[in-house]
């Protein structure tokens, strides 16, 4: 009797304290995978084509900053370690531990193209930040309670998990999808795992090619990509959820502008077309940086000119110039520019096969890639096209790590890093 | 005024009246013959009494029909005479009797007071009522040692707060716990818009009707509350309500009627001798200038001549003309220099004084209460209405209780009671928010007429002082900048409807001394409906909005006990008790607001354009089980010995539960001595006592769902431009909140050690209570930043340390007490502090409440809520001697820059500085009763000492050029700041404080805060009264009739509105003034009469 008592009153403790008293009724602890997945995109979409695209291309001189903290950024001054905080944050806290808890819901649940785009996703993520910041937390990050402090794994490490996860990725695109498939909610390729698998190549030939390995890259360029229409982007649909660029214009009117670094080559170029679509006011009525902004993160023009510098590289030059006019042809495609025909008879476009240079090459690469963050690795790997530091000698090698890193993890001591001298691993 | 008058009436028939009445005449002795002087002598179950002279004497009116009088003295057994049919009696007091004076003490347990190894201090009913205050928490200011009571707002109808011992809580819930008849009661105060913006509010504990309270017990350590576990870490107040008398038959009627009128303290100095401008040149309210840098108003005249050289331009949206050809702005004409137009001279428009009006309110209440052997009730009703001092603020409450006992037998008893409040408030928006009431109306320029010529009275009603035919704004600045006063209390008003029922029912049942069995139910429920209008063309909403939030609190809490007691032997008495507790607290929130009105004068939700909603619920459960043993020896030492097992479910990880990982224990012990029974001759020493405690209070999470991570719909962006939101293309999208869960948290801890002392002279004439307390807090649950990449931002966290000390002291005497005139006098002092010692891993300083310029945060090895900001910088700035936390040493630097345009000012410290410590030195209560005959007076002195404010009014104003700080420095002597040059030499370079000074980094809306921080201490006139016993009569008990005031006098450093006010209410981040609502004084009439 007195037992059943005790055990009576044992058990409804456990319903007065436990039982659903401490979940939050107004959050949910768990979330079905088709609504984690979108934050994710448009969270990795939503920094590429802002923070990184606007400090990247402002290194390259394809935008400068003229006021307020871009100006500061623009003279390499304001590149403290704050003015890194929301790119780093949303990258740790929106983008990679998103993608962690994702994919072990994906991996419970036996979801493999699920578990597949978030391994490639993944990829991504980790390869654009390595390449700004080199060393970075990784195999003890997103383990708070355990590792406060996560420590650095080096680009080499990272790099090796890209590789993994690109891999793992295009296999477990090969299997079956298991009971969820991605549709609506994947918004990048409406769960087409063909195109996922093309994604996934195209990030392996951007890795590789940043270490100089032109075979693989040029043999995973060409696996990806067979035309704009399968570029690795994200339509912004309206004002309302409008493209990063288009906020930023409408937002901090006036604090970013055309560079006139980048409009002289254009205009040496006589590149009168698609300068007329780039080299405009950086307000609401620019009729390129829309609200509906297609927001890429690889598309298929940069796979064609990594395709004409790697098959020149080994030698295979008339693939080389095959790829390196396609590419200038799908960049006039894709702002809709005309006279594609016209410009490529210039010589200085195009020298013909036998005179084609790396030159040719990167600086058209160069102007097809205007506002992509790619940009800025190309330059730092060939010094193509030729640029002056707006102060000092050195264009900045790399970025600074986040403030609040700083501030909050003993394993990065302050003043560590010099922008200028500290190349990333590929670079050294 | 019709009440008033009808009070007045009732008053004139009692006096007048003749009764029919007897004469008592007696003597009051000891045991030896020696005659008591000032013994109590009461009529029983009345109010009707005296005491006894110098030779113990005493003659007494008492009602024909009278038939026990009831004889008291503290130190003697209080015994019952039965006067039936005699005139004369002798009493003699039973000496030799212990002190028993019983003490509620937590669980609601009387205990022997000199048990007690801890301080309580009990606070009577006529004490609460006497203050006049409609909110018990203000009756309590000064009542007792080791409290502190701040009210939030002048606003009627605005909410308290109040510290037992300072702050006990890092970032949780500092307020006491409430406890009324035995059961927890809600005191929450709720926000709807933000701590620094919207309206006042109540906290709940105001829905109590102030006449329904029998006596209030403060328990102020660990010890003290160690039976309330964790809800009474931050100290209890025990209120006991009134009920129906006992023995014999009593039906009694108590009817109260009082009428209060308020006033506002003080206001801010502003000055009113520039008009509107810049720079020394007039711009009229058609250019929207902000600033009242303009001219000299006496230097200014009225023109009405379109073709003036100055007549004013219409720029932008804003009108000069109305289409009539008249003057927008003024119906005088636009302001010109003297000497160019009509010759009228230029008004000085005083916007601010005319504006407030004297609040009346009218407090009325009924009792009635009776009782037979077995059984007792009391039902009372009470409506208050009250009128703000901001016209169309009000508040409204009316309450009814029914209170009942039953006890059958010896054995048994049971009783219940519920209360039933509705409260109504129309508030006015205040603070920081461009709809703010004084923050409109203190910017204005003397030179603009807010009330567009009529009188204040009239403009409240009067649209055309504060709106244009086509809705636009009458303001000074044209029509933007901020809402015109008068158009706020028409327009953006705030609407309050409180339904709230609370109460207990309780059972005990003995079978013996050794064997009780108590039970004791408590519920609480509330439901506080509001609404926010902001009419279309606020300068808040510019297209409109309705604010609606619905806030339902329920609270049960349940307690069972087992308690027993009675003598081993001769020597050791002990008593035991055993109980359990469980309390839920359910909470929810649930919001809708809407934008853009379609039309205007149709202020509802239907209205409204786009709505956004959410809901907030927190919700936890207790559980506790206690058991207390206390043994005492020969009346001389007593040990008490208690332990607590609680399980919070705060503790609790709803992924993956764990019982055993929610529960925690504490301990504690207490020891009293009574030394004075251990000496054969005390002197003039009557009794002596020395306690002892040390105690353990573990707690849970300040908020629930800390324990587990949520998914958010998120908002994505990099902060340089707007964010955007899911549904995006279609589609829903959820991440986790980068709050991580802590499924590892583990409760805080709190020790406290309290030494104590208890000395009465002369027959307990004179008496001295002392006690020091030390806590120390360690495991805290703070709020944590931690590394992005570990993938969240934030955590709650075991983390922080504090340690609180205090010092309290209450004096009671009774200097002189004779037949004719008796004199009780008490001094309640308090001293605490509570310094950080440590916050979480990596940070030095953690967010309470306020702005970026200045806000209340806990910073290390500081006092708890400093206020940090923008400081001068010092000599010794980046030195050694820097803590990168506290103002440097040295003297204040100035900018030697000759290119800087803040050349010859003071230079500013790049790095934010702890520059003001809001809490008080120490809290002085002086309380005084005197009584002569049927006539009695009281007064209460308040002194609190130090304790900054940050008056964020002065620094706005000193930017605006309103304040006369700014009228007074812009036409100094050119005269050097204080200070050094950066070499280390005296300043040298002259400056004027000018507009150019007042708004750089050192003035308004600058960097630095530093300079208006002030000390908001006082000494205050807290009460103070007069009231006449009305004798009993035939067909009346007797009754009362007083004038009582309540802040009539006010001294204070502090430059602004009565410095007891709080921009943030009742929470924890205190010390901030930013275009507070000014706080009251009062003055009550009241009259009390018993049937």
């Amino acid at each position: 009797m007195l037992s059943f008592l005790l055990i009576m009153t044992i058990t409804s403790c456990e319903n007065f304290i436990g039982g659903n008293i401490n979940e939050d009724p107004n959050h949910p602890i768990k979330v079905p995978i088709n609504v984690h997945l979108p934050a994710i995109t448009i969270s990795i979409v939503d920094s590429y084509g802002g923070l990184f695209s606007r400090f990247c291309n402002m290194l390259v001189q394809q935008v400068e900053g003229v006021a307020r903290g871009c100006y500061a950024f623009n003279t390499y001054l304001g590149m403290e370690p704050k003015s890194f905080d929301p790119a780093w944050n949303n990258h740790y806290e929106k983008i990679l531990n998103e993608i962690r808890l994702a994919r072990e819901t994906a991996q419970n649940d036996g979801l493999n193209h699920y578990a597949a785009i978030l391994d490639i996703t993944e990829a991504f993520a980790l390869m654009i930040a390595t390449d700004v910041w080199d060393e970075i937390p990784y195999s003890q990050a997103f383990d708070a309670l355990t590792f406060p402090n996560p420590k650095f794994d080096s680009q080499e490490e990272i790099y090796a998990i890209i590789y993994e996860r690109t891999e793992s990725g295009i296999l477990g695109l090969q299997n079956a999808p298991g009971d969820a498939i991605p549709s609506s909610d994947d918004l990048i390729y409406r769960g087409d795992s063909s195109l996922w698998i093309k994604a996934a190549h195209a990030i392996r030939s951007r890795a590789y090619l940043h270490h100089n390995n032109y075979t693989q890259a040029l043999m995973e360029a060409e696996a990806s990509f067979e035309s704009n229409l399968e570029n690795f982007a994200f339509q912004y649909p309206d004002e309302s959820n409008a493209s990063p660029w288009y906020r930023f214009n409408r937002d901090r009117t006036g604090d970013i502008e055309f560079h006139p670094t980048m409009r002289s080559i254009m205009v040496s170029l006589q590149d009168t077309s698609r300068l007329k679509e780039y080299d405009q006011l950086f307000n609401t009525n620019n009729s390129y940086l829309v609200a509906d902004f297609k927001q890429e993160l690889i598309s298929y023009r940069e796979m064609q000119f990594v395709i004409a510098e790697c098959a020149f590289k080994l030698g295979e030059i008339n693939k080389a110039h095959e790829a390196y006019l396609s590419g200038i042809k799908a960049s006039f495609e894709r702002i809709d520019a005309n006279g594609y025909d016209q410009y490529i008879t210039l010589a200085s476009v195009d020298p013909g096969e036998e005179n084609l240079t790396l030159d040719h090459i990167l600086t058209q690469k160069y102007l097809a890639l205007f506002l992509q963050p790619e940009v800025y690795n190309d330059y730092r790997r060939t010094h193509i096209p030729n640029l002056i530091p707006v102060t000092g000698s050195i264009i900045p090698v790399r970025w600074d790590y986040a403030q609040k890193e700083y501030d909050f993890n003993s394993n990065l001591v302050e003043g560590s890093v010099d922008i200028y001298t500290d190349k990333v691993a590929w670079n050294r | 005024m019709k009440k008033v008058t009808l009070l007045f009436a009732m008053f004139f028939v009692c006096v007048g009246m003749t009764f029919a009445q007897k004469t008592v005449t007696g003597t009051v002795a000891d045991n030896e013959g020696i005659p008591i002087i000032g013994a109590n002598v009461l009529v029983k179950g009345t109010v009707t009494g005296t005491i006894t002279d110098i030779d113990g004497n005493f003659s007494l009116e008492v009602p024909s029909d009278a038939q026990m009088l009831v004889v008291s003295y503290t130190g003697f057994g209080t015994q019952e005479v039965d006067i039936s049919g005699v005139s004369n009696v002798n009493v003699v007091l039973a000496d030799g009797v212990v002190l028993s004076e019983a003490v509620v003490t937590a669980l609601g347990i009387k205990r022997d007071e000199k048990a007690l190894g801890y301080a309580v201090q009990e606070v009577n009913a006529e004490d609460i009522t006497r203050s006049g205050a409609t909110n018990p928490v203000d009756a309590l200011v000064g009542k007792s040692s080791g409290i502190q009571v701040t009210r939030s707002s002048g606003s009627v109808g605005g909410g308290s707060r109040i510290l037992i011992r300072g702050v006990t809580s890092m970032v949780g819930d500092n307020q006491p716990l409430i406890v009324i008849d035995g059961v927890r009661t809600n005191n929450d105060t709720n926000l709807s818009q933000g701590s620094t913006s919207g309206t006042s509010a109540s906290n709940r504990l105001m829905d109590l009707n102030p006449e329904d309270i029998e006596s209030v017990n403060i328990l102020k350590g660990a010890a003290a509350t160690a039976l309330y576990g964790t809800a009474g870490a931050t100290g209890v107040v025990l209120i006991t309500t009134k009920k129906g008398a006992t023995g014999g038959d009593s039906f009694d009627i108590n009817f109260s009627s009082s009428v209060g009128f308020d006033q506002i303290t003080q206001m801010i100095d502003l000055q009113d001798t520039y008009a509107q401008g810049s720079g020394g040149a007039y711009r009229g309210p058609y250019t929207g200038a902000s600033g009242s840098w303009g001219p000299l108003v006496s230097e200014l005249e009225y023109s009405t001549d379109p073709n003036h050289p100055d007549a004013p331009v219409a720029t932008g949206s804003r009108i000069a003309f109305n289409p009539d050809g008249s003057y927008a702005w003024d119906k005088n004409g636009f302001l010109v220099p003297k000497g160019t137009g009509n010759g009228q001279a230029a008004n000085v428009y005083n916007n601010v004084d005319d504006f407030f009006q004297t609040g009346v309110s009218l407090n009325n209440s009924l009792a009635i209460s009776g009782g037979g052997e077995t059984a007792t009730f009391r039902l009372s009703l009470s409506d208050l209405r009250a009128s703000g001092v901001v016209p169309n603020e009000s508040y409204d409450r009316k309450t009814v209780k029914l209170a009942s006992t039953l006890t059958p037998t010896d054995k048994f008893s049971m009783g219940g009671s519920v209360n039933y409040t509705r409260a109504d408030n129309v508030r006015v928006q205040q603070g920081s928010n461009t709809s703010g009431l004084l923050l409109g109306m203190l910017r204005t320029p003397v030179s603009f007429d807010n009330a567009n010529g009529f009188s204040a009275a009239d403009a409240v009603d009067e649209v055309s002082s504060y709106q244009f035919a086509n809705f636009n704004q009458r303001n000074y600045r044209g029509g933007g900048g901020y809402d015109n006063p008068y158009w706020v209390i028409n327009n953006a008003l705030g609407y309050d409807n409180v339904d709230r029922v609370f109460g207990n029912v309780k059972a005990d049942y003995r079978f013996s001394d050794w064997i009780g069995f108590g039970i004791n139910l408590g519920y609480d429920m509330a439901s506080d409906r509001r609404k926010q209008d902001f009419e279309i063309g606020s300068r808040t909403n510019a297209s409109g909005a309705i604010l609606i939030d619905e806030f339902a609190t329920k609270i049960l809490d349940n307690n069972f006990n087992i308690t027993g007691n009675g003598y081993l032997n001769d020597d050791i008495n002990l008593s035991y008790l055993l109980g359990a507790n469980t309390f839920s607290y359910k909470y929810n929130q649930s919001n809708v607001d809407g934008f853009g009105l379609t039309f205007p004068g149709f202020l509802d939700i239907s209205n409204a354009t786009s709505l956004t909603s959410f809901s907030n619920a927190f919700n936890y459960n207790t559980l506790g089980f206690f058991g207390q043993v206390e043994a005492g020896w020969r009346s001389m030492a007593y040990l008490t010995l208690s332990a607590r097992q609680d399980y919070d479910s705060r503790l609790g990880d709803p992924t993956n539960f764990d019982l055993s990982k929610t529960g925690f224990f504490y301990p504690s012990a207490s020891l009293a001595l009574v030394f004075s029974e251990m000496m054969n001759n005390t002197g003039p020493l009557s009794f002596g006592k020395l306690r002892m405690s040390w105690a353990q209070v573990g707690s849970g999470p300040p908020n629930p769902y800390s324990t587990a991570s949520v998914f958010v719909s998120p908002s994505i962006g990099d902060g340089w431009g707007d964010n955007i939101g899911f549904p995006i293309s279609g589609v829903s999208g959820f991440d986790q909140s980068s709050l991580l869960g802590n499924n590892e948290l583990t409760p805080e801890l709190s020790t406290t050690i309290e030494l104590g002392a208890d000395l009465r002279f002369l027959r307990d004439r004179l008496g001295l209570d002392v006690t020091v307390y030390k806590t120390n807090t360690k495991d805290a649950i703070l709020n944590a930043s931690l590394a992005p990449s570990t993938g969240y931002n934030n955590v709650w966290l075991n983390s922080g340390e504090m340690t609180s000390r205090g010092i309290e002291l209450t004096l009671n005497a009774n200097p002189v007490q004779t037949s004719k005139f008796n004199w009780n006098t008490q001094v309640n002092f308090t001293k605490s502090e509570s310094i950080v010692d440590k916050l979480a891993p990596g940070i030095e300083r953690l967010f309470l409440a306020g702005f970026s310029t200045a806000g209340t945060y806990l910073v290390e090895g500081n006092q708890y809520g400093a206020i940090f900001g923008g400081a001068y910088l010092r000599q010794e700035a980046g030195t050694d001697t820097d803590t990168s936390l506290n103002i440097p040493g040295g003297p204040v630097v100035i900018n030697d820059d000759p290119d800087s345009a803040e050349y010859g000012f003071e230079a500013t410290d790049p790095t934010q500085r702890a520059i003001g410590n809001p809490n008080p030195d120490f809290i002085i209560g002086w309380n005084n009763t005197f009584s002569f005959g049927n006539f009695s007076a009281n007064f209460l002195l308040d002194w609190r000492e130090g304790g900054d404010l940050w008056n964020g009014t002065a620094w706005a104003l000193s930017f605006f050029g309103r304040s006369q700080l700014t009228a007074d420095t812009r036409v100094e002597t050119p005269t050097p700041i204080e200070g050094v040059l950066s070499d280390g030499s005296p300043n040298n370079i002259p400056v004027v404080r000018d507009q150019s000074y007042w708004q750089s980094s050192l003035g308004g809306f600058g960097f630095v805060g530093e300079q208006f921080v002030q000390d908001g201490g006082w000494v205050r006139l807290r009460e103070v009264g007069l009231s006449y016993r009305i004798p009993s009569v035939e067909w009346m008990k007797g009754g009362s009739i007083g004038v009582s005031g309540r802040n009539l006098w006010l001294k204070t450093d502090y430059d602004g509105i009565d410095p007891e006010t709080s921009l943030t209410g009742t929470g924890n981040g205190q010390g901030f003034d930013y275009f507070n609502m000014p706080a009251t004084k009062s003055v009550i009439v009241k009259l009390s009469l018993n049937f």
